[in-house]
């Protein structure tokens, strides 16, 4: 990525990055801005060694509202690169338990990835549609219990299949790297996405469906810079759905609304803002009859992020970020919050234990899955 | 796999217990196979998931939680 001198001159007498940034209101050390002055202006090379580099949330809030057109989290990510390098480390999640799970995952080993889908649903070995899994069955190993990461595939899986669709899964499928990216670790997502490749290639795939957002954005928009252009086309499962589920023949029974409040709409940071798919899953949670739908005030391209990314710097800022979204969606009348994110699933929910929420917050597949007829 | 293949094998061993067993039988001057890597835990409690992995990552072929 170019900064050119233009931009930085636009972007000195400018700010809308440090107004729009959800981690500028809570920490007022850090500011989009002044990381671009000290790097760019100042040539200052301590921003390598600060801490502030690791609390970006890369959700592309400051680069889609930017008037210079500067990408702030590209930016910050190269810069995670030299960080790396350097010493200057994240603090991670979960004691780093599921960068080691992907770091594990970009050797020859076997795994057994997909031995949940065995009672979920039916699949192939080969054939036209590859479903990606993602890592949530193996969040739902990980994590604390009741944050619901595994339902997000088997819904998909029992999706696919009322459709009449037996997609591919495979137990050779490798984490796609997303968080090793965004961790400055680009050799970790060139590594696990070579096999991804030789896996996906091997199935004979014309489509691959993702139901993470980031496996998707990784595959549409990284993947293409690094390895060229794919051999297979890469559609959300909320694009595929919106596309194909009207036309198969499947009805929704009326939602029953009982006292439990409006249904909203999470966007997930890649998903919409990233990738721009912002429609297909609202036409999808659309397709329920009778369905309260509302919107949150902050919706679409001015979503809020969930908190945290790249399983690291969960801190209170996080939580803080967390609540108010919940109290967000309260506010708005909502009793329940779908999201298209396995990890938004997971940093809500788990922000919502131990307080006075009860919101019921779930991913749009299990939605879907539960009001089928 | 040739024959010859010798596995390394991480022990994490609390301090009360499974380190005092490996304690014990080395001051008795039992002979055990080098294979195996000691790790003093004051607690297995201390033990979380990541270690475990890391094992692994760091190149073990096993891992074992005594105590």
């Amino acid at each position: 990525m170019v900064i050119t001198q233009e931009q930085i001159d636009y972007c000195m007498e400018c700010g809308v990055c440090t107004g729009s940034c959800p981690i500028s209101r809570m920490m007022s050390n850090f500011s989009p801005r002044q990381m671009i002055k000290r790097t760019l202006m100042d040539r200052d090379e301590t921003v390598l060694h600060c801490h502030e580099l690791w609390s970006c949330l890369t959700c592309a809030r400051c680069s889609v509202r930017c008037p210079a057109a500067i990408d702030f989290p590209e930016f910050v990510r190269q810069h995670r690169e030299g960080a790396r390098k350097e010493g200057n480390l994240p603090q991670l999640a979960h004691h780093g338990t599921l960068q080691a799970i992907a770091a594990l995952q970009a050797r020859n080993i076997k795994q057994r990835r997909t031995e949940w889908a065995v009672d979920a649903g039916r699949f192939a070995s080969s054939g036209d549609i590859f479903f990606f899994i993602g890592c949530a069955p193996y969040f739902e190993v990980v994590l604390k219990p009741g944050v619901g990461s595994g339902e997000v595939p088997r819904s998909v899986l029992k999706l696919l299949n009322r459709m009449g669709i037996e997609p591919v899964i495979s137990n050779d499928e490798r984490c796609c790297g997303h968080d090793a990216l965004w961790s400055g670790d680009e050799e970790m997502f060139r590594r696990l996405n070579r096999w991804n490749l030789e896996v996906i290639r091997g199935s004979g795939a014309k489509t691959v469906l993702f139901s993470c957002p980031e496996g998707y954005t990784v595959f549409k928009q990284h993947m293409p810079k690094v390895f060229g252009e794919l051999p297979f086309e890469v559609l959300h499962v909320t694009e595929f759905l919106a596309r194909e589920l009207p036309g198969a023949g499947i009805t929704f029974k009326p939602y029953q609304e009982n006292g439990s409040g409006g249904v909203t709409y999470q966007d997930p940071c890649r998903l919409g803002r990233q990738a721009g798919i912002f429609d297909p899953p609202r036409e999808l949670i659309g397709l329920v009859p009778e369905i309260p739908f509302v919107e949150m005030p902050r919706n679409r391209e001015n979503s809020a992020c969930c908190g945290t990314t790249a399983w690291m710097e969960c801190s209170s800022c996080s939580k803080a970020l967390q609540l108010e979204r919940l109290q967000e969606a309260q506010d708005a009348g909502a009793g329940t919050i779908i999201t298209a994110c396995p990890k938004c699933r997971i940093h809500l929910t788990c922000a919502e234990q131990n307080t006075e929420y009860s919101l019921h917050i779930t991913d749009i597949y299990a939605f879907l899955l539960k009001q089928m007829e | 796999m040739s024959e010859s293949y010798e596995p390394k094998i991480v022990a994490f061993t609390c301090n009360w217990c499974a380190y005092a067993g490996a304690d014990l039988a080395g001051v008795s001057r039992m002979q055990y196979p080098p294979n195996v890597r000691l790790i003093r835990l004051m607690c297995t409690g201390r033990i979380n998931h990541a270690f475990l992995l890391n094992a692994f990552l760091s190149g073990m072929d096993g891992v074992m939680v005594s105590g």
